[in-house]
């Protein structure tokens, strides 16, 4: 019993890592600082709820507003094109993405 | 202790104490709480600085890039971060709780804690909690110390100063009681003289003039021989020598009521008394004539002309009513004041009441003093 949870554990988080492959860095290279994004988004929105939420209404319709990247990054680089994933895969993503780089797990 | 004096030093005792225990209190009460006031702003100071050093030190952690960051911990004290939502991010401390936390500053079982807001949010930190270990404040014990030992030289005074306030009154009282005594110590003799003079003159030798006056004289010089057997029984303090002996009260009624009877004819007045069966009673027979006489001299002496005052013994109780000027409430609740006198038209010294008092109270009496203003009087003692 032990053995097939511990299967169906591994199984699930190698189909989700996958799944953030395939959605993320698909735009995103590798070497995309998605630590330092995290970094911002907690010193402006502070809490797990907020982050997301922030996120996602970010994702769904990027504005200058929103953004939590300089000006003058986002005046050469432009503003980032809307998500083509749905509401569920992008909260999904956007989960992960937190687990992986939430400072909080961070301290010790 | 004369009478009333130890009211007086109650009464002094106790207002300038309760004044200067209210003054000891109000002082100590806003000293100690200045002191707890002090003691909090330091207390508060400290972890204000505490939390500028955690602050600046997750800034510091914060610019790193690092897979793990290590919480700052400090041995003076001990601290938890909390999100925006009041989440835990991290404690350094297992009692540090944000639901336990109503003020910013606040002190719980010997710990002090601040709770800061923070911004920006690093490490998502919208709140810092910092708990330290507080300083005790010990005054309370010495202060509760030094007011008792100020209670008890406020005591020690106090007693000293009421001594020297009630020292005038004391020693008028003393002059007054001595002029008495001289007083009564020189009436004795003549008094004496007059009455048993009075006595052995030949009634059948005087003419029908004569005998009046002599009745008048006698009359009065009873009359001062009762004021100086109250005089005797008040100077000597009560402490005359009690020879307690079974009273027969019906004689003895009948021989104080015959005796007044000259008193009361010259205001006509006349006495109806209603002692058919022998009454014993056992005390003292001068105390037992003392409170009968006195008695009978206010009943005179407060009737309206051609009046009477009836007298009536029973097993258990002995009243006598007047029908004269009578008394007010208050007059009734202040009767028993030694020198106090309500019609100073009479004569006397507004000792009477005060014997009776003394001697009701001694023989375990009850008096029971019913009096209506213009209609008068009646006292009843019972046993």
């Amino acid at each position: 019993m032990v053995k097939f949870l511990s299967f169906f554990l591994l199984l699930s988080i190698s189909l989700d890592a996958s799944e953030f492959d395939k959605n993320c860095f698909d735009c995103h290279s590798k070497d995309f600082k998605f630590h330092i994004i995290m970094n911002k988004y907690t010193l402006k929105f502070s809490s797990e709820k907020r982050i997301k939420e922030a996120m996602f209404d970010y994702l769904k319709s990027p504005s200058l507003d929103k953004s939590i990247l300089p000006l003058e990054y986002i005046q050469k680089f432009g503003l980032k094109e809307k998500s083509p994933l749905d509401d569920k895969t992008l909260r999904e993503m956007i989960d992960i993405y937190y687990e992986k780089f939430n400072l909080k797990s961070k301290l010790y | 202790m004369y009478r009333g004096e130890k009211k007086s030093i109650f009464y002094v005792l106790g207002l300038y104490l309760s004044s200067t225990l209210l003054l000891i209190t109000t002082i100590f009460v806003s000293y100690y709480y200045y002191e707890r006031d002090l003691f909090e702003h330091g207390e508060k100071d400290l972890l204000k600085k505490h939390t500028f050093l955690l602050t600046q030190q997750l800034s510091a952690l914060n610019e790193n890039s690092s897979e793990r960051y290590k919480y700052p911990r400090f041995d003076e004290f001990e601290s938890a971060i909390y999100d925006i939502d009041k989440n835990l991010i991290f404690s350094s401390s297992k009692d540090i709780d944000i639901a336990n936390v109503k003020d910013n500053f606040f002190t719980k079982e010997s710990n002090s804690y601040l709770l800061s807001p923070l911004t920006p949010y690093y490490f998502g930190a919208a709140f810092i909690i910092i708990e330290k270990k507080s300083k005790n404040l010990y005054i309370l014990d010495n202060l509760i110390f030094i007011a008792l030992i100020t209670i008890v030289i406020t005591l020690v005074t106090s007693i000293f100063l009421v001594n020297l306030v009630l020292k005038p009154i004391r020693d008028n009282i003393k002059l007054l009681d001595n002029f008495i005594k001289d007083t009564t110590h020189e009436l004795n003799t003549p008094i004496t003289a007059i009455l048993a003079n009075i006595e052995t003159i030949d009634s059948s030798s005087c003419d029908e003039k004569a005998l009046r006056k002599l009745q008048r004289i006698k009359i009065a010089s009873q009359s001062i021989s009762n004021i100086y057997e109250d005089l005797v029984y008040l100077l000597l303090n009560h402490k005359t020598s009690t020879q307690n002996v079974v009273l027969n009260l019906r004689e003895m009624l009948h021989q104080r009521v015959e005796y007044f009877t000259n008193m009361a004819t010259v205001k006509n007045i006349s006495f109806i008394l209603d002692a058919k069966e022998d009454i014993h009673f056992k005390a003292d027979k001068k105390k037992m004539q003392r409170l009968i006489d006195n008695l009978l001299s206010n009943a005179i002496k407060y009737s309206y002309k051609s009046t009477n005052i009836r007298v009536v013994l029973n097993e258990t109780s002995l009243s006598i009513e007047d029908k004269g000027k009578g008394m007010s409430e208050q007059e009734v609740k202040k009767i028993f004041t030694r020198y106090l006198r309500f019609d100073k038209s009479q004569g006397g010294f507004g000792m009477g009441y005060s014997i009776i008092e003394s001697i009701v109270d001694e023989y375990k009496m009850k008096i029971d003093i019913v009096s209506k203003e213009t209609q008068g009087t009646k006292v009843t003692l019972s046993w």
